[in-house]
């Protein structure tokens, strides 16, 4: 079962995102800011990470640049979440190291067709 | 004189009569600006008592009468060249000293050798007129600030409305899929009606919040290149089936090479997936067709996309509405339909937005042709260079305007932001110079010695806080104040790391100017405190002094005048002698009294006649009192210049 970290603040967007994930088949591991998200990575090393960018104590810029500084962390696939009405805001997260993005609010279909393009051993969900 | 017979024409004293008791003011004066002849009401709308007072005061009317002496000049500019002038309006001081705005309808009289006699005409009060257009186009200025704060608050809310939004959407499709593994049929159909409204709610807000955004002038640009075939494709891909949802065709016909485009993608593709949107919605069982060709015209390469289909058609009144946000054809469009009517005008002014436009041909029953035609590459029309540069600025040729001028050096990642603060702040006095990234910013800062640095947080590869950390901690350029513009408030951060101030973006032009003069009061522009109870004077002297490259602050009393200068410092206060509320000669008093203040010089400007006693009051007190009226624009600058250079050895100041 492949394991994704969701970095989100949100509290209704989190529980639907990971309750969502969840039935798709992979594992979601749930971080609320920036900083608990850097942590979460580097102690389970999920497969991939879907990243917001407006988080609380670290920004999701900082934690992705961080992230992919640390030798542990910086082959996990960061997806961020950016906010829609925000055209800057896309390349920032690219800019940041991010490997790809998607806008918010969430067409989940195009989320998943993203995720699964990320992973390693693309499309292989258990 | 009182003969029954007709005369020829009226007698001298029908028409001393009229002169006497005309409304207007009428006159003659000589070339050189001496009166020849005058009738009472001239002298009561200059405000003397009597034709022999104004006689005796006005000896020279370029400089005593009309604010700007440079009016009298230009008046007999016209006369030599059409010799008659009609509503030659000018501000005029009265006798008291007070402003009053005048219309002269004048002509000129010439002797048989050509030469200039003298100029007769007539004086109207204007005032009135000119307070009321003054009026109009405040209220019409109030009127547009707060058309633009409505903008950028519907651009805020519709951002605060898409969050819960996502709940809605995300629940409900969660719901639906749940519904579907269990097999309740009756959920799941209503889950989809949930599902379905709440996207169509987020469409609606989608386009309310393009419409504000645009509104508030807060719509970017951003230019990338890309290859034109490759776009069309990826747009006929997503748009396809809501296209043949009507059992439409649709066709892609692209004419000729139509190599790249260098302009804004996004704005490209939503227009066209809005013409191509509506197009498919008001088709059924017809032809849709995508055209596109590139032209080329002396002023560069076009592109034109042409949306053909076979659809309902428009009259020519239609036509004329369909371009203004929340209108669609009418009204019943909207029920049987659907949609926005907001998608044409977003389509429109994106094209606009990007140096284009859009264009509609269409017949009732026959259908409808929208063609958008967009300039291949991007230039911002404004300054008419491109916003976005490609390649980064080299330090080695940027030009930096001569002067002693404040340089101000901006570090920001947006060259949009580059444009705009080099624009205002020059208009300031400021010269400015950018760089747009934390390296650059850096070398530049070293290399410059700028006066004050303004950091943008949120960059690539070095961000903000980076940059302040190593300018703070290298000795040649850490004492330049930093001031950090961002858009979130991290101010702990920030002064814990050496920040000096905060801007917040979006940059408001007002508040980022009075910031920097915190730190850099451009020697370019010494601040002129003016204290002066009489709008119009106080407008008039603002006008010259920043003609003159000064900053002016006003005050409308004594009282009002003291708390400016519990914020700004002045080089120079102008002030005038009768006010309300406190007067000038208690204000010169408290400013004496006020250690930090007692070397501000003070030119009095007065249309009070000074006596023994009231000198008296001013002696040693202030620079120089001058008589208004008497004392003409260039006087006034000139004493303003010369008291500013004496400042800098407080003890010259003695009243004369």
């Amino acid at each position: 079962m492949k394991k994704l970290l969701l970095v989100e603040d949100n509290e209704m967007n989190r529980d639907m995102l990971s309750r969502r994930l969840e039935r798709r088949g992979y594992q979601v591991l749930i971080a609320i800011d920036g900083a608990q998200g850097i942590a979460e990575a580097t102690r389970h090393l999920p497969d991939l990470i879907i990243m917001d960018m407006s988080l609380p104590v670290l920004d999701g810029w900082e934690s992705t640049r961080r992230l992919k500084e640390q030798n542990e962390t910086k082959t996990i696939p960061v997806l961020a979440l950016t906010a829609h009405a925000m055209a800057g805001e896309r390349d920032k997260a690219l800019a940041a190291g991010c490997d790809d993005y998607d806008t918010k609010p969430v067409d989940f279909t195009r989320l998943l067709g993203k995720i699964e393009n990320l992973l390693p051993g693309a499309g292989a969900v258990a | 004189m009182t003969s029954s017979v007709p005369s020829a024409g009226p007698s001298e004293a029908t028409y001393r009569s009229i002169v006497e008791h005309a409304i207007e003011g009428i006159f003659q004066t000589t070339p050189d600006g001496r009166y020849l002849l005058a009738n009472p009401a001239l002298a009561h709308i200059y405000g003397y008592a009597s034709i022999e007072e104004l006689f005796g005061n006005v000896q020279e009317i370029a400089r005593q009468l009309y604010v700007d002496p440079e009016r009298r000049t230009e008046f007999i500019r016209l006369m030599n060249e059409h010799d008659s002038v009609w509503g030659f309006e000018s501000p005029i001081y009265r006798k008291d000293g007070s402003i009053i705005w005048i219309s002269e309808n004048v002509r000129v009289i010439r002797g048989a050798d050509g030469k200039v006699e003298y100029y007769e005409g007539t004086v109207e009060d204007i005032t009135e007129r000119k307070r009321a257009e003054e009026e109009l186009r405040r209220a019409k200025t109030a009127a547009e600030e707060a058309s633009r704060s409505k903008s950028q608050f519907l651009a805020n809310m519709s951002h605060e409305l898409r969050t819960p939004l996502n709940a809605i959407i995300g629940y409900s499709e969660l719901m639906r899929e749940e519904a579907e593994d269990m097999g309740l049929e009756s959920f799941i159909r209503d889950l989809a009606k949930i599902e379905s409204a709440g996207k169509h709610l987020l469409e609606l807000i989608n386009g309310v919040l393009d419409i504000a955004k645009i509104e508030a002038g807060k719509m970017e640009v951003h230019a990338e290149t890309f290859e034109v075939t490759k776009m069309l494709h990826e747009v006929a891909t997503t748009i396809t089936p809501v296209v043949e949802r009507n059992n439409n065709h649709f066709e892609v016909v692209p004419t000729g090479e139509l190599g790249t485009m260098h302009t804004d993608l996004t704005k490209i593709r939503q227009s066209l997936f809005n013409l191509l949107g509506n197009a498919g919605k008001f088709t059924n069982q017809g032809l849709i067709r995508l055209e596109a060709e590139r032209v080329a015209t002396p002023e560069g390469d076009w592109l034109h996309f042409s949306v053909r289909d076979t659809g309902v058609g428009m009259t020519a009144e239609q036509m004329a509405k369909i371009f203004g946000a929340f209108t669609q054809a009418d009204a019943s469009t909207t029920r049987k339909f659907g949609g926005t009517g907001l998608g044409l005008a977003i389509t429109r002014e994106f094209s606009r937005m990007v140096g284009g436009d859009t264009i509609v041909e269409s017949q009732p029953g026959k259908g409808s042709v929208f063609t958008m035609r967009i300039p291949a590459n991007f230039k911002n029309a404004q300054d008419e260079h491109p916003v976005v540069e490609p390649e980064p600025v080299r330090t080695g040729d940027i030009p930096i305007a001569e002067g002693d001028q404040p340089l101000v050096l901006l570090i920001d990642d947006d060259l949009t932001v580059h444009d705009l603060v080099r624009r205002f702040l020059h208009k300031e006095g400021f010269r400015v110079v950018c760089a747009s990234s934390g390296a650059e910013g850096i070398e530049l800062a070293r290399k410059l010695q700028p006066s004050i640095i303004v950091l943008d947080v949120m960059m690539p590869t070095m961000d903000g806080w980076s940059v302040l950390t190593r300018l703070k901690g290298d000795a040649e350029v850490s004492d330049i104040p930093v001031v950090m513009l961002t858009m979130v408030n991290n101010k702990e951060m920030g002064f814990s790391l050496g920040v000096d101030d905060y801007m917040l973006k979006p940059i408001e032009r007002g508040g980022f100017v009075s910031v920097l003069r915190k730190y850099c009061s451009p020697q370019g522009s010494p601040t002129v405190l003016v204290v002066e109870d009489d709008q119009t004077t106080r407008e008039m002297l603002r006008a010259s002094l920043e003609k003159e490259h000064f900053t002016v602050v006003e005050a409308v009393n004594g009282a009002d005048g003291l708390r400016q200068l519990q914020n700004v410092r002045p080089a120079v206060v102008l002030l005038d002698l009768m006010m309300p509320e406190m007067d000038g000669f208690q204000f010169t008093q408290e400013v004496r009294a006020n250690s930090q203040w007692r070397d501000i010089p003070i030119l009095v400007m007065t249309a009070k006649d000074i006596d023994a006693d009231d000198r008296a009051r001013l002696d040693g007190q202030v620079s120089r009192i001058l008589q208004k009226g008497a004392c003409g624009r260039d006087e006034l600058l000139a004493e303003i210049t010369s008291r500013i250079a004496r400042a800098t050895r407080p003890n010259e100041l003695i009243a004369v």
